[in-house]
Formats: C-alpha cells, structure tokens, sequence
C-alpha cells in the first residue's frame, strides 16, 4: 500500500526529471554525435552479462514486469525469451530502461543517480534496500550509470548509445558457441538413437540408408523407430523416472476405494479358477493377483504411450476425458462387462484401451456431483495413482500435490530455492494465520494453496471424500495464477486447472525438459545463481545456450499440436545431443565452463544396460533386477527416486562382474555356433593365431569389428585402440604358452561343462574372452 | 597393491579428481594417517551423519519444554538430566529401542548438544539440503560427508556411502548406495565366478593383462582433446572400477547375519566399510519423523529407535576397535511446532537442534537453547554462551564451517570451491572445542 502511493505521488515529479533530461541530453547529442559503435564503454558493451545478469535479471525483475508487484513503475521490464532474435530485442528493451533510469538524477540528493539510490534504500523504494553498496551488483550497476552519464555528458543520446549497443551484440551473437565441437558421425547418432530408444543396434538398412541420405536420414528412421514397442517402454520408463507413479508401497487394488469399488476391487478372490486344478489353485490366485496389480500400476504410463503412440496431442497428459485399462483393471473399476467387446485379447492382462469412468457412487448410495454424468477425469491429475503417490495430511491440504503439479506440468520448482526470511519461527507465532498475512509466506502461498484448494475433494489417500465442512477458510481460496475457482465449476476442478495449464507456455517447456531428461539422463540447466564466481559469465553462456534450444523446441512443440514425437525429434537434431568431442584441447577455464555439461555423456542405467546386452549379444545379463539395480544406480521409484549416475567402488565391482560374466557367457557360446550365425566372431575361429602377416590381419579385422558392434567405434585395422586390443590378444596367449601346462579347454564355467564342451587348445578362446571383458569394462561400453 | 594406488592416484591428479592429505583430526588421532592409508585404504577419522528424515521433535529429545503445551506426555517438573545435559523423559512411553534416559546416561559424557539451531525456512526440501551442506540457496553444494570423502579419501571405493537423506557430491566424489550387506559379498570377489571364494572367471595372467590395458588406455586418453563431461566421466569410471578391488577387503567384517532393524543394518555397512579401509563417511537415515499426526505416538517410536540405531553403531565400533576414530552428528531436518495441530501432531518449525559426539568433541555440553516458548536465543559466537541480546543466529552454514575446521580440511581446495557465507567474527571457534 505505501509503495503505491509513493508511485503515484513520485510519478509527476520523475517524468518531470526524466524529460528535463531527455531534453537536455537531446540538445546536446544535436552537437556532439556519438563515436562508432566499436568505442561502446566496456560496462554498456556487457550490459548483459553484468547489469542484466547480476542485477536486473535477479533483483529488479522480481517486481519491475508487467505482472510484478511494480507494474505501475516507469521502469519496467521484461524477461528474456531465448530464441535469438527475441533475446536481443528483450535485451534491447531492458537495456532501454536502465538507460532511461540511468541518467535521472535524484535532486535532493546532490544529483545522486536515482536507480542507484533506489537500489541502495538511500531513496524510498518498495522493494526497500535490494543492494548492499558493498556488493558486486552495486558495483556494477554504478559503473554502468557512470558510463552512461559520461557519454551523455560527452553528447550522446540514449537512442545513440541503445543503437550502438544493438550492433555489438548482433555481433556478438553470431558467434558460434559451439565452434571447437565435433559432433556425432551420422552412423554413430543413429547407433545412439537405436539403443537409446529402441533398445536394438541399427539395421542394415538404416544403415543403408545413412550412407546414401546422410544426416538427412535420420528423421525418418527416428519416425519409425517412435513406432517400435521398446520405444514405447522407454518412453514409459523415462516418465516413471519423473512422475514415479508405480512407486506405491500398498498392493495396487487399495489405489481404488473400498468406499467406491468395494464389489469390484478384489474380483480376483472370486474369480472362477475351476479350470486349474484344485492342488494349484491358491497358487494361481496368488499370481493373478500379482499380474492384475502390476496392471494397475502401469496405468498412468499406459496414458503416455497412448497418447504418443497414437499422436495425440500431449496435452491429453492432464486433459484426457478418460484413463487406460486392461481387462483385469476394468473388472477392479466394474466396468469389464461394458467394455469387453473392445479388447482384441480379453485374457491379456497388459491390452489398455481408453474408457472412462461413471461418477463415482459411494457405499452410502450417494454419487459424485458431474454434470456429465462421468467421473470427471483429467488425465494423470484425477487419477487414483497420481494422488496417492503424492498424498496429504491435514495440515499439508494437498500443498504436495500442489507443488507436483507445478513441478511435473509447469517446470516450477517452488521448493527448489527457498527464500530465507528473517525469523521463520517468529514469523510464523507473530502472524495468527501467517500463510496469508505474512509477507514471507505469502510470496509461495499465494501460487500453491489456490491449486491445492483444486484438490479439495479428495483425502489423504488419494480417494474422493469431500470433507464434511468444506474447504478450509483459513487458506487462499481455489484456482490458478490468481484466477479463482468459478463454484460452478468445483465438480470438476482438475478439468477447470488442466485448461489453463496447457494454455500456459510453461507446460509446453515442461515437457520439453522431461525428454531433455529422458534422452541425455540428467536435468535441464539451472541458472548460474552465485555472481561472484569468477566463471559466472561462463556458467550463464551455457545455462542460455541450452533454455535457448529448450524454448524452441518448445514452441515446434506447440506448433506441432503438441505431438511428443516432435520433441524427440527436434532434439535428437540438436547440436547438444550430437556434441561428442573437440577439435582442440580447452586452453581456457572460461571455455572449459562453457562446455562443462556439452555432451550426453550418461552412464546407462541398469535398464538400459540390460537392453543394450540384449542388442548385441542376443540375450540379457538378467541380473541389474530388484536391489542391485538399485545398487547400480537405479531406482525402486519409493525410496530411491533419482538415479545414481556417476559410479563409485561398489558400481565399479558390478562393471567388473558383468564384463566378466557376460563374457563368459557368450565368448564360447558364440565360436560354437556356425560362423554365419555369430553375432561376434563371424570371420574368424579360434584356430587363428597370431604370429604372421596374415593371421594377424584377419585378426585385427574381428577386432575391428568387436570394436564396433560392442563399442560403435568406426576405426580401421591399424588405429592405435585396434593395435591396443590386438597386443592384448596375443598378449594373452603369449602368456599362455609361457605358462608350464594350461587346460586344454574353456573353464567349466565358460563354455568346459561337458554339454557345451568348447576345446580351447591354443588360449585363444580365453583369449578372445579376454577381449571382450576388456571392451565390455569400456567407457564406450558403458555410457553413450 | 601399493603401486597401482600410487600410479592411480597419479593419473587421476591430473585429470580433476583430486586428493589430499588430511590434517587437524589425523594428528589428533595420532595416526601417521597418509602411511596407514597407503597400506591398508582408509584409516580415519571416520564420519557418520546419522538423520532423523522428517523432522524430529526436539523437545521430545535434548531440548525438553514440559510447559506451555508443548509436550503432553511430561511436565516440565518431570525432566531430567545427565551432567551438562537436560533432556525429556521417555522411559515411561516406549516399547522398544533405547529410551533417552538410557542414551543420555551413556554417552551424556562425550555428548555435544547445540539447541536454537535456525533453520530459516520450514520445508522439507530446502531444510535437508540445507541441513546436509550448509547452504540454502545453492543446489550445486555437496553435503559434508560427501565433501569430507572428496577431500580425505576419494580413492576410497564406497568413501561416500548413502542410505538416504540429501546426498548432493558437487561432482567431487561418487555416492555409493549399498542396499543390503549380503551385496557386498558379491561385489568383493567379482572376478570370481558367481562370488565363490575359489572359482576365478579368468586365469590371473589374463586379468593382469586386461588391467594394464585398460590402463595404457586410459592413459592415452589424459592427453586427448575431450569435452569435459567425456574426461570426467571416463575419469569416474577407471577409478571406480580400479577402487574397486579393494572391496575384497571388506569381506572379513561382514557379519554373518544381517541385523534386523533397519539403522542396524546400515551401521554394518558402514563399519564394515570403514574397518576395510574403503569408506570415509556415511549419511545414515530412518524416515517417518514427519508428525504431522499424533505426533507423540510416531516420535515415541521412532526417536527411541533412532537412538538405538547409534548405540548399535558406537557398540559395534567398540568390538571393531574403531571408535575412537569415529566423528558422529545427529541431526534432523527440522524441528517440530511448539503447538499441536487439531491432528494431535505437529507441523514444521524452523528451529532444530544437533548433536555430535566421537574423535576430538568435547562432551558433556550443551551449547545455544531455545526460549520457553521455543524460539531461539542468539549465542554470542566467540563464547558460545548465550547472548540474548547482542548474539547471533545459528545457522547450518556456521556449523558446517566448524565442522570443517574440526575435520582440518577448510583449507582444502574442494571446500574452497564451495564457500560459506560466514563473516569471520562469526566463526565458532571454541564450538566443537577439539580433545588434543
């Protein structure tokens, strides 16, 4: 309140000073022209990355923008769009009010710089002292006026100075940031596609088509491959990551209500089993318990595949007038005799199709309010699933939920950096209701509690059960950034807050960063927060260049009607995902910040691993399941919700074991079969020794090509890391013949058992076993 | 052995994975710790964080109310003491685990409680990172333990071992997650054939073999031009698997039956780790505290448990003949209200406590309080005494710094990296007060 009324009082007398300025600096800039661009003052030249970025980005925006607490200032700005030509008209227009502010001097202050004394608190300004005169923002800003009102004193107008600075940073920006990056060769993008996405190495004819399109390839083989199965199970295992909705600690048929699905629930108690025999029976029952709660559990990210697989705009996630069943989950909900017509296997416990839900009727015989007649779903939001693995308490009142929506839909995270206030226990005993009256509290409450108040409706475990008094008076009334909750349209609230989230650019940069995740395996960027660091600058170049490549993607996405696919696509086609090395050593620590998280660069993930064993030698290790996936960085989606990616002793002892069993396993499986079926050794037998010109060759050339279909490396016969594995072959077998006797055959374990009896009377099966533990321990192996 | 740590410690000093020699608790412990370490791993100091996940109800603990109320279950005429040390009766309430009574007469001695720590915000996200690395508004900040693994043994296959709670590394050292005991097992003998003790996959010749050309390789690679994801990740991952080998010394101290109860089975871990050498620090962590409802009923049980759990692990210490070596903190996100909701629980509060025990902590003291309506009381951060009206608010950040003078590694070039905003006449010099 005292804020506006100082706006409106200083109003009159700032533009006063602000034309006196104008006009003065007008009459002298018609004598005195300003120098070529080139002669910009270092502090104007960087506005961006010194006033903007340690000031005005992180202090002045906060409230001077058009939706802020200031929005009736004069000096008003806005956030920077990252597309190129947006960021530098923003910058230009930011760049235009900090001059503007720059040269009004504050007269009862001995021509002190206004902005600065604002910023100080020297002058009354609402948002009070916002920089300590100590600090390095103030520093920088006041470098910045004093530049400013040297030129302007020099004769220069702010049009002048706003149009040389223009200059500067167009060419500034056609730097290219990515200059000393050598990407990805097309084939090796497509081997990452493919075992990335579809679990498999490339095709022959994919890669046919590589050496006759080129890149240009790439985007129809990416079609196709988003139309594979396995594609669609990373898709659902890279969302679960997120969402973590099959992480439900109770057995799955408790997410419906006994309250609502009572009859229906536990059908598989009575389910007629009188085809099995009496013996076998329990034990059965056992099981299709089991398989109809894994099918409960994979309904949300059976929403998601639906949706991608069939086109759908991906809005659908939170819009979606229906929820996905199986035939065992439809009898759950007691709808299996209405819809069973529509499922090709009825005894397919994993078939999903749409269908959708009555209003829900509750054991007392009362039924849900819905206009429709339906249960009104929107999508993951409404569903049992989601609300349970995020559940509430009395007195959270579904801020948790609240909270998830805005972290999972928008790409908000409230709780990610908390603001520190003074005293926060005695804000919270000064203020009766300090949610809505505390200036420290509000500032989070405002946006949560209107969107928890959304969830009204339903309880702690996740189950509709309105509360008998109502909504809680005592919490900022139900809706969405600032737009309350009609009460006609309570019934369906989530319907009502899914409208206006896909309406909103975020969700559409939300989703963009959840196939960030999924293809490069971390998190998008933060913004560099600490200003002092010397790499700042650095750090924020980076930072920009990726929220550049997100806010794009983001809007093809929206062009596309939000098609997911076109997400993968676009960002497959990204520089950043094909980044693989340098053409030169970093000589600088700036640049090293620049490049510091270039590259996808991810260990696999235990799931990925198994696939990617799968793809090259036929069959999974099947041992990275249960707790040692967890031990190998995974994930149970309960305790364990983020992935360990950065491998310590006890994951490198697992690299160590499944080098040496995979190995093993397939070495001399593999010679036993005829040359035309290996997936290893097709042109070379274990009778070829080296020791000639000859062999040798044929030798390298099976490394060449173990170094490919393991490693997906593209070398030739004589690279140094074919010479490396070649001297490690005959290395062994070196040493071999140096030792007094050795067995004549394969260890027991690896291919010696008498029914799969592999003779090994030279080594070189060990050999060649020993070859393959060493590429499997390969970062090439292990990472993409 | 010996060779392959130095010449590994050489090649990755030159690739960012950095190490050093550590001081201040070394010398109290009077190892010559850099030549123990060479033969053996890691030889200490040791550092555990035990966390209470939720946010524990301190006045159910070491900083009792009894009025205004604040507890139900006792009055203020009821509490009790142990030396220097107030703390709530529990006795009474419990059914299993160990009562405060009990814990407080036994380690009340070596005990270092701090009361009115400021949280300064109370959500659980922002409070457990804060908590875990003293910094409140950085998401890049490692947590203590994990910054005391990169600085005293990044070498150390498992140096930083997690069972939950916050566990940031700002990329200086991996975290290791080890779910269960039996795991280690495997894991120790993996070059041998499903874990047995006799069976090698392959002759040892060839392993040799493989080993020093991965070596060759990786040295290859140091002079390359590679991005910086490339060189640090390829660096992770041949000192992972190198390190690795060393796990075959855990496998002696790994108990025949695994423990019960859930602290326990961590502890194990743990010690076991820290006894082969191949551990530095330890996050170890129980949930549930968050007491929204009934909150005396959930805190009864679980404080009691809690507390078990770091009795287990002094005990076992002892029969391993490590204790002495070992730093301990105890510590919760947050604290609970000084009301109670209409739920019978309680909600967040923004002021919590800490305690410490183990190598080079003064005991039997108790430093900062809260009021009796539970609000902080400043502490004058020279004397450590209260100073109601001049002091200052304690806050993670100043007993990170403590923390890492006590562990002489402030000086360090990864603490270096990761600064804490502490003025120096704020820093609590005399706080942990080291045993020389």
């Amino acid at each position: 309140m005292i804020r506006s009324s100082f706006i409106e009082l200083m109003y009159p007398v700032m533009w006063q000073v602000i034309l006196l300025t104008a006009i003065t600096l007008g009459r002298i800039s018609s004598v005195c022209a300003l120098e070529p661009a080139g002669d910009l003052p270092e502090s104007l030249r960087s506005f961006d990355r010194e006033v903007w970025a340690r000031v005005g980005e992180r202090t002045c925006l906060r409230c001077h923008r058009a939706d802020g607490e200031a929005r009736e200032s004069a000096f008003l700005l806005r956030k920077e769009r990252f597309s190129s030509a947006d960021q530098i008209s923003d910058r230009a227009e930011n760049f235009h009010a900090f001059l503007s502010m720059a040269v009004v001097s504050e007269t009862t202050k001995a021509d002190q710089s206004r902005i600065l004394l604002k910023a100080s608190g020297e002058l009354e300004h609402g948002g009070g002292e916002v920089l300590k005169t100590d600090s390095a923002g103030f520093r920088v800003l006041t470098q910045f006026v004093e530049a400013v009102r040297e030129r302007s004193a020099s004769g220069a107008s702010t049009s002048e100075l706003e149009s040389a600075a223009l200059k500067v940073w167009k060419e500034e920006d056609r730097r290219e940031f990515l200059t000393d990056v050598t990407p990805l060769s097309t084939k090796k993008l497509l081997r990452r596609i493919a075992l990335s996405l579809a679990g498999r190495l490339p095709r022959s004819e994919e890669l046919a088509r590589v050496d006759s399109e080129g890149r240009a390839a790439i985007r129809p083989i990416l079609a196709e491959i988003m139309n594979e199965p396995a594609f669609f199970d990373r898709l659902k295992e890279g969302f679960n990551d997120i969402f973590l909705t099959t992480g439900i600690e109770d057995n799955a048929e408790t997410l419906l209500s006994y309250h609502h699905f009572e009859k229906t629930r536990l059908w598989y108690q009575d389910f007629d089993l009188s085809h099995i025999p009496e013996a076998e029976q329990e034990r059965a029952r056992w099981k299709l318990a089991d398989v109809y709660r894994e099918a409960i559990l994979r309904e949300p990210l059976e929403l998601i595949a639906y949706i991608v697989r069939n086109d759908r705009p991906f809005t659908e996630l939170v819009t979606a007038d229906y929820i996905m069943v199986s035939p065992y989950t439809a009898r759950g909900y007691g709808i299996f005799e209405n819809i069973r017509g529509q499922f090709s296997n009825q005894e397919d416990p994993f078939e999903y199709i749409p269908a959708q839900l009555s209003a829900l009727t509750g054991r007392d015989g009362k039924t849900q309010e819905s206009l429709t007649g339906l249960y009104p779903h929107a999508g993951l939001m409404s569903m049992f699933h989601y609300l349970r693995r995020y559940p509430t308490t009395e007195t959270n009142r579904n801020r948790l939920r609240a909270r998830m929506i805005y972290q999972h839909f928008l790409g908000i995270d409230i709780m990610q950096l908390a603001p520190r206030t003074t005293d926060a226990s005695a804000v919270a005993s000064k203020y009766a209701n300090p949610v809505m009256e505390a200036p420290d509290c509000v500032v989070c409450h405002r946006t949560i509690d209107p969107v928890a108040g959304i969830f009204q409706d339903f309880d702690d475990m996740g189950y509709l059960a309105p509360r008998r008094d109502g909504w809680y008076q005592d919490i900022f009334e139900a809706g969405f950034e600032g737009e309350r909750l009609p009460a006609e349209q309570r019934w369906r609230a989530q319907q009502w807050l899914s409208e206006r989230i896909v309406k909103d650019d975020r969700f559409s940069i939300a989703m963009t960063e959840h196939v960030y995740y999924l293809l490069f395996g971390r998190r998008v960027l933060q913004a560099p927060e600490d200003t002092d660091d010397r790499l700042f600058n650095s750090r924020r170049l980076a930072y920009r260049e990726q929220r550049r490549l997100i806010e794009n993607v983001a809007h093809e996405f929206r062009e596309s009607g939000f098609n997911l696919k076109s997400v993968f696509q676009s960002l497959v086609h990204s520089d950043l995902y094909s980044a693989d090395g340098l053409s030169a050593l970093v000589e600088t620590d700036e640049r090293r910040a620049e490049l510091d998280d270039l590259g996808v660069v991810r260990m696999l993930s235990p799931e990925q691993l198994e696939r990617k064993i799968a793809a090259i030698f036929g069959t999974r290790w099947a041992k990275l399941e249960g707790d040692f996936a967890v031990l190998y960085g995974g994930i149970d989606s309960i305790t364990v919700t983020e992935r360990n990616a950065d491998p310590g002793g006890a994951m490198g002892a697992i690299q160590r074991l499944l080098a040496n069993d995979v190995a093993c396993a397939q070495v001399a499986k593999d010679f036993r079969r005829p040359a035309q079926e290996r997936v290893l050794f097709p042109e070379i037998e274990p009778d070829v020794l080296p020791g000639n010109a000859t062999s040798d060759e044929r030798i390298r050339n099976a490394i060449v090509y173990l170094h490919s279909r393991i490693l997906g490396r593209e070398d030739r016969p004589q690279d140094p890391e074919v010479t490396r594995t070649f001297e490690l072959f005959s290395g062994i077998i070196q040493d071999a013949q140096a030792q007094d006797r050795f067995e004549k055959r394969e260890t027991y374990f690896c291919g010696g058992r008498e029914d799969y009896r592999v003779d090994d009377p030279h080594y070189s099966v060990r050999a060649w076993r020993g070859v393959v533990t060493y590429l499997l321990r390969q970062h090439e192996f292990l990472y993409e | 052995m010996m060779g392959s740590r130095r010449h590994f410690l050489r090649l990755c000093a030159g690739t960012g994975l950095g190490f050093a020699a550590p001081v201040g608790l070394s010398q109290v412990l009077g190892n010559s710790v850099q030549e123990q370490a060479a033969e053996s791993g890691y030889v200490g100091p040791y550092y555990v964080v035990f966390n209470a996940s939720g946010g524990w109800d301190t006045t159910y603990l070491m900083d009792p109310k009894g009025r205004n109320g604040i507890n139900r279950l006792y009055q203020d005429s009821d509490i009790l003491t142990a030396g220097n040390h107030r703390f709530a009766p529990t006795e009474k309430q419990i059914t299993a685990g160990m009562s405060n009574e009990d814990f407080f007469q036994k380690y009340g001695s070596e005990l270092l409680t701090l009361n009115g720590l400021d949280l300064s915000v109370n959500n659980h996200t922002p409070c457990a990172r804060y908590m875990a690395t003293g910094k409140l508004d950085s998401l890049a900040y490692p947590t203590f333990p994990a910054l005391a693994a990169a600085c005293l043994g990044s070498d150390a296959p498992l140096a930083f071992l997690t069972f939950g709670n916050y566990a940031a590394t700002g990329n200086l050292v991996p975290m290791s997650r080890v779910p269960y005991l039996q795991s280690l097992n495997l894991l120790a003998r993996a070059d041998y054939v499903e874990g047995s003790a006799t069976h090698q996959y392959s002759d040892s010749f060839v392993n040799d073999r493989i080993e020093r050309t991965l070596e060759s390789q990786f040295e290859a690679r140091v002079s390359q031009a590679r991005l910086p994801r490339v060189e640090r990740s390829q660096s992770m991952l041949y000192s992972a698997q190198t390190s690795s080998k060393a796990l075959q010394r855990v496998t002696p101290f790994i108990p025949k039956e695994p423990a019960r109860e859930r602290l326990w089975q961590q502890a194990d871990i743990a010690l076991a780790s820290f006894c082969a050498g191949v551990c530095v620090s330890a996050n170890l962590s129980i949930s549930q505290f968050d007491s929204h409802n009934n909150n005396d009923a959930d805190q009864m049980k679980l404080i009691p448990e809690f507390l078990a759990g770091i009795d287990y692990l002094l005990r076992r210490a002892e029969d391993l003949k490590i204790r002495e070596k070992l730093v301990v903190i105890i510590q919760s996100e947050m604290g609970r209200t000084p009301t109670y909701n209409n739920g019978n629980g309680k909600d967040h509060w923004s002021i919590g406590s800490i305690m410490f025990l183990g190598a080079g902590i003064e005991g039997n003291r108790v430093l900062g309080a809260t009021d009796d309506e539970q609000m902080l009381v400043p502490l004058n951060p020279v004397t450590c005494e209260l100073a109601p009206q001049d002091g200052i608010r304690i806050r993670p950040e100043h007993i990170h710094l403590a923390v890492r003078d006590h562990a002489g590694i402030s000086g360090h070039a990864f603490c270096r990296q990761f600064p804490l905003s502490v003025p120096p006449d704020e820093h609590l010099k005399t706080f942990l007060q080291t045993k020389m």
